[in-house]
């Protein structure tokens, strides 16, 4: 027989001007198995939970009831004063008897009644109830961060600053991302390079922080606290502890006319390269695709005249198994294909170029030493057109949302090129300018006003080349609509910046211990991805600031049952296929002499998030969950039924 | 001799397996599932056209898997079974030996999941004419004409549970009708409980059955239970571009997610 207490709540006049609590407390007193029953102006307030406390012990009580507001808002409170009191946490319910019923309902005698039969519905469940115990999971205090670019590089930074261990993975031979290609930074034309390599430095010699570059994630397994990933470090061809980055390879490669990817294909790289002077680490990979050596199986220059002796042909990728408590994907960005723009261009015209191309010509290292001449003679454009929103905000591409920050690196490129080519003049097409930030709006205006930027609003429809000149052709909507057309030496394209998806499985992104930082998550700005990076950082530290997590047992559950059958589980896995969370594990049933009789389902306690999606499914009903059972909610059900 | 028995025997002689289901002769001219184990009992094996029933429900149940090794004697029906069990990890590439009867007699050995497969994309495996006529006549009806029928049928239901028996899909050793904490499914035979129970089977069914009739058959009050499965077998193809029982690692339909699954069913 139970003995449950009943504490009806009357939320000031929350509950209490509609519901009569006094007689919700007298009727649902006299149901069997309640032992205690009475009504409070605020239940959750001091004395209330002191009321509740000295019932449970007064009257023995093995489980509560609590007739108040939505679980949501203080179920924790009145878990924690049962379990102050010496009761399970888990054997304490709340009835909402005021967003379900005193505020829905008008002062009526069905109202009160409607709340009684709240009160027994519990009442009935809460007699059904387990005592549980909370699930602690061991954490392993590193952190995986994927990408290096500078939302990555900030994450890793602020991890390892608050003392734990991070793994970085970087996909190029160097991290240092987008930002190690852009020139200046708005709004203040920061150098790039200036504000960023300093930090790529601390990352490489931070003793916390451990690099992978060259390296991919292959896969990841486990949950929060405890993931286990492997990392692929492709072979970079060379024994990086006995390089000392010399650069002498680089100069001697015969083949030197490999596009440069850094430079946006604007310049050219030898087969065994360094990114950029800065990189980090500033050791040299070969490429194996463009290598003469792989190609036809002789040269080895490199090899030769390497110093140290750190050339190694053989090498093969090496797949490590790291374990992190934590993932931050910051893999960030590309540019769209060009293929995208056709009616632009891009791609046959080689003075259609896309925005980072721009930040490559007018960066100092880059391969025109920061002057703007046009990709296809050199020659400096006096006529150039920024074309904003180039693919976003588009639906006929598929991309209706706006791409954020083309705005203000498009007015960012007009005044870098105003200042660099005094006579020349910059045309920007644009659809709104979009400068929300601070100072964003002010460096928009001296663009305008002070570099004399002609901004007109209107989509460009075509551009195509009719003696050695661009024809820009457009229409100026705030003139009525009149057809525009630019004769321009060279064309700027402020093209959509596609976030990469993480290479993880979508739902994935669900699992607790993965955060986003950066622009993987939508496009953002440099501003906006530090303080991303750092926000993630903050949720690793947090996580990482205990030995254990302690979670709720609110999960799924592979009921057992007596041998031979063991499980009520038949082993069919559709549970699996059909957790979001990956928290079906295959269980070995395995008889005395250690042969496997069978395989079943098991629920994984530390990935399990309790969403029930396999209790639906399961045909022999052989999972529940831990705190609204099948037999508990069928409980319930039956309780309101049977009247 | 005929190739079946020379062939069973063989099989046993050389161990591959140590059990062989098929059909034998059973009381008054019909034809029952028999269990070879031994030589003797070789001789009893019969092949007619009047050996039709999906044998591979036997596979799942206790008693025979303790048999050890199996060969079975499989028609059309009961190697997409096997195909589905297999989807459904009750059957292990290679466990269960595989001799299939052609139409004009002679026997097909398949000793791995993928010959199977193979076999099964240029076989006929649809529902017969005369079945499909039944489905048409009851998708014509209106859903109140749809509802009295079944409720008319399900009347007679004795709930002897012998299509569970039958069907090679019910595996499960503990069905959701013998589930009494709580008692989803009501236990005496009247309208309610046994309208509750069909439907159950069907839902449970949805994707999943592969059109062998075994349950139909099994009936021995005659209720073409196989209807209510097979309807389900159309919307599924339409929906989500599936059949079961096509291939062994297939995912089941109704708990994995493509990106390009029709989602017209959510309003």
């Amino acid at each position: 027989m139970s003995r449950i207490g009943v504490f009806v709540c009357h939320c000031g006049e929350n509950i209490s001007a509609t519901v009569n609590c006094e007689k919700v407390a007298k009727i649902t007193g006299e149901l069997k198995g309640v032992e205690f029953a009475t009504d409070y102006k605020y239940m959750c307030s001091d004395p209330g939970q002191t009321l509740l406390k000295e019932a449970i012990k007064e009257h023995k009580l093995d489980g509560v009831v609590v007739a108040a507001c939505s679980p949501r808002m203080h179920e924790p409170t009145f878990r924690k004063a049962c379990a102050e009191a010496g009761l399970n946490p888990f054997l304490c319910e709340m009835s909402n008897i005021r967003e379900h019923c005193s505020w829905v309902h008008p002062k009526d005698d069905l109202t009160t009644e409607k709340a009684q039969d709240l009160v027994r519905v519990m009442v009935e469940k809460v007699k059904k109830n387990k005592a549980l115990n909370s699930i602690k999971v061991p954490v392993t205090k590193t952190a995986l961060v994927v990408g290096g670019g500078i939302a990555g590089i900030q994450a890793a930074l602020d991890i390892a600053n608050c003392g734990h261990k991070v793994i970085m993975v970087e996909r190029q031979p160097s991290i240092g991302g987008h930002m190690s290609q852009l020139s200046e930074t708005f709004p203040t034309l920061d150098c790039s390079q200036c504000i960023l390599t300093p930090r790529m430095v601390e990352v490489a010699q931070h003793p916390n922080i451990t690099l992978h570059t060259y390296s991919e994630v292959e896969s990841v397994d486990g949950f929060i606290g405890n993931f286990k990933v492997k990392i692929r470090k492709k072979s970079k061809s060379l024994d990086e502890h006995l390089c000392t980055g010399c650069g002498l390879c680089t100069t001697k490669c015969p083949q030197k006319k490999i596009p440069n990817e850094f430079e946006r294909g604007l310049g050219f790289r030898p087969a065994i390269y360094v990114p950029f002077p800065q990189a980090v680490p500033n050791k040299p990979v070969i490429d194996r695709e463009h290598c003469t050596y792989y190609i036809k199986g002789k040269c080895k220059v490199c090899e030769i005249v390497c110093p140290t002796k750190a050339i190694r042909f053989d090498q093969e990728d090496e797949v490590i198994d790291v374990a992190v408590g934590a993932i931050v994907m910051a893999t960030g960005f590309d540019v769209l294909k060009t293929d995208y723009f056709p009616e632009y261009g891009y791609g046959k015209y080689a003075d259609v170029i896309d925005g980072l191309a721009f930040e490559r010509l007018a960066s100092a290292s880059g391969p025109t030493q920061g002057e703007i001449r046009r990709p296809s003679d050199g020659q400096i454009p006096k006529k150039i057109v920024f074309v904003a929103c180039a693919g976003s905000r588009d639906p006929a591409k598929g991309i209706e949302y706006c791409s954020k920050i083309c705005c203000m690196y498009t007015a960012k490129h007009a005044m870098l090129y105003k200042h660099k080519v005094h006579d020349g003049i910059p045309y920007v097409f644009y659809m709104d300018i979009r400068a929300g930030g601070k100072n964003y709006e002010e460096f928009v205006r001296r663009t305008i006003v002070e570099d004399e930027t002609q901004y007109i609003r209107g989509r460009v429809s075509t551009i195509y080349e009719k003696n050695g000149k661009l024809i820009v052709k457009g229409a100026d909507t705030l003139m009525g609509g009149i057809p525009i057309e630019i004769e321009a030496d060279m064309v700027v394209l402020a093209t959509f910046f596609a976030e990469a998806h993480p290479k993880l499985k979508p739902v994935e992104t669900n699992t607790a211990g993965i955060f986003l930082a950066g622009a993987c998550q939508a496009p953002k700005d440099i501003p906006e991805s530090v303080a991303a990076a750092s926000g993630a950082a903050v949720k690793v530290a947090a996580l990482f600031s205990n030995d254990e997590l302690t979670r709720d047992p609110l999960v799924a559950v592979v009921n057992r049952s007596a041998p031979p059958v063991y499980s009520q589980c038949v082993g069919c896995f559709l549970c699996q296929s059909v957790c979001p969370y990956q928290a079906i594990e295959r269980e070995e049933i395995k008889n005395r002499n250690g042969e496997v009789i069978k395989t079943l389902a098991r629920v994984n306690e530390g990935l399990c998030q309790g969403c029930g999606t396999c209790v639906a499914l399961c045909r022999t009903k052989a999972i529940d969950i831990h705190g609204y059972s099948n037999q508990q909610v069928y409980t319930e059900i039956m309780a309101l039924l049977n009247d | 001799m005929s190739d079946l028995i020379k062939k069973v025997t063989a099989l046993l002689n050389d161990k591959t397996i140590n059990a062989f289901i098929g059909y034998e002769k059973g009381s008054a001219n019909r034809i029952r599932a028999i269990f070879v184990r031994t030589e003797d009992q070789v001789q009893k094996l019969i092949l007619n056209a009047s050996c039709t029933q999906n044998l591979t429900g036997y596979l799942m149940k206790h008693e025979v898997k303790k048999l050890g090794k199996l060969g079975i004697l499989a028609n059309v029906a009961a190697l997409r079974s096997i195909m589905q069990l297999a989807s459904e990890f009750q059957i292990k590439d290679g466990e269960v030996y595989v001799l299939f009867a052609n139409a004009d007699g002679s026997l097909t050995e398949f000793t791995d999941f993928k010959s199977i497969e193979t076999f099964l994309q240029t076989t006929d495996t649809g529902i017969k004419s005369e079945e499909q006529e039944m489905i048409a006549k009851l998708e014509a009806m209106t859903v109140n004409e749809r509802w009295l029928f079944w409720n008319k049928e399900f009347e007679k239901c004795i709930k002897c549970y012998a299509c569970r028996a039958a069907c090679p899909m019910c595996y499960c050793h503990r069905c959701t009708t013998d589930v009494n904490q709580p008692q989803w499914i009501p236990v005496a035979s009247h309208e309610l409980g046994n309208l509750d129970y069909h439907l159950m089977r069907a839902m449970h069914l949805a994707g999943r059955c592969v059109n062998c009739g075994e349950c139909a058959t099994a009936c021995p009050m005659d209720i073409p239970l196989n209807l209510l499965t097979y309807q389900l077998i159309s919307p599924i193809k339409a929906t989500f571009d599936a059949t079961a029982g096509m291939k062994a690692d297939a995912m089941y339909a109704l708990s994995t997610y493509k990106p390009d699954d029709k989602e017209n069913f959510i309003i």
